[in-house]
């Protein structure tokens, strides 16, 4: 058995070693805090979430048959408890007025320029994100950051394919129109 | 080229770094497997006398049940469906070819089988209570 696969330190923890568990955090734990930040917009929250997710992957490691990947599984917490907690909470309504800066303003807070221009892609793709539901946050950062096919996703959030290509287009659209807003407001004050 | 003509999926492309993830903060993994260490042995402590003992709790309340049983039958008795079934068994001749079995032990294979029928049930229920929800 490769000593470096999931597998290997799976069978480790059901062993009775806890400590192989730490591999499979160490190793996937970034992932799951983006995966969980996105939807929730709240690094705080998403500590909380990713630890939950862990906490629950386990408890049910027995249970888990090794059909999918580990991390295909572990996303799968991730989604759920992420989306539930977001459903339980009453979101403000965030209005494009309140996305204050544009490139230059990040420049006082950045060592250059480009890093500057990144930090302020970065502010307005997790602006344009908190404008669309938890669900399409979900499929958006699966299919762009973590870069999985339509498949993958649909085994980790239960939608059908069909459903997250419709689901993508929509959030995409949303997504467009909402930076084409701070573009143009931030082009009027800068005129 | 108008904004407006820039089409969505390179729109978000543009903006979206794949690279620029948000990480966990420091002693990520630590926390994680120090709360999982406490809940893990405070959900075993949590646990009531019964969910803690439930077999030999179990084994007991039956093994009473039967001895009790055993005294209360009444002997030779007729008219109820107790005692119905007590002579049914103790009616009982099993005679295999050239062999013939002394009563006791017609008692034990019945017993045999009694406990063999509590051993699936019960094995039944606790297996059902050790596999936790999906």
């Amino acid at each position: 058995m490769d000593p470096k696969s999931d597998r290997y330190y799976i069978s480790q923890v059901l062993g009775g070693r806890i400590d192989g568990f730490a591999y499979l955090v160490e190793m996937h734990k970034d992932k799951a805090f983006n995966l969980a930040f996105r939807i929730c917009g709240n690094r705080e929250e998403a500590e909380e979430i990713a630890q939950d997710a862990f906490l629950k992957a386990y408890r049910s490691l027995k249970d888990f048959k090794m059909k999918s990947s580990f991390a295909t599984w572990l996303y799968r917490i991730v989604y759920n408890t992420a989306i539930s907690l977001v459903r339980t909470r009453k979101n403000r309504v965030l209005s494009v007025e309140e996305f204050p800066a544009d490139a230059v303003d990040f420049l006082g807070l950045s060592s250059s320029e480009e890093e500057a221009a990144d930090d302020y892609r970065n502010s307005l793709i997790n602006f344009a994100l908190q404008k669309i539901s938890e669900a399409e946050r979900g499929l958006i950062t699966l299919y762009y950051y973590d870069d999985l096919d339509t498949e993958e996703i649909a085994k980790i959030t239960g939608i059908s394919r069909s459903n997250i290509k419709v689901r993508l287009f929509r959030a995409r659209q949303k997504m467009g129109e909402i930076i084409r807003q701070v573009e143009m407001k931030n082009d009027f004050y800068n005129e | 080229m108008n904004k407006q003509e820039i089409n969505d999926e390179d729109l978000v492309r543009k903006f979206l770094n794949p690279d620029k993830i948000e990480r966990t903060p420091e002693g990520f993994t630590s926390k994680t497997l120090t709360r999982i260490r406490i809940e893990t042995q405070s959900e075993k402590a949590d646990k009531g006398f019964f969910a803690r003992n439930r077999v030999p709790v179990i084994s007991a309340v039956i093994t009473a049940g039967l001895i009790i049983a055993a005294i209360l039958l009444p002997a030779g008795e007729t008219g109820s469906i107790g005692s119905a079934i007590w002579e049914y068994f103790r009616d009982i001749e099993l005679t295999l070819p050239g062999l013939s079995l002394p009563t006791w032990a017609i008692y034990a294979m019945i017993g045999v089988f009694v406990m063999g029928f509590f051993d699936v049930v019960l094995s039944g229920i606790f297996h059902k209570e050790n596999t936790p929800k999906p």
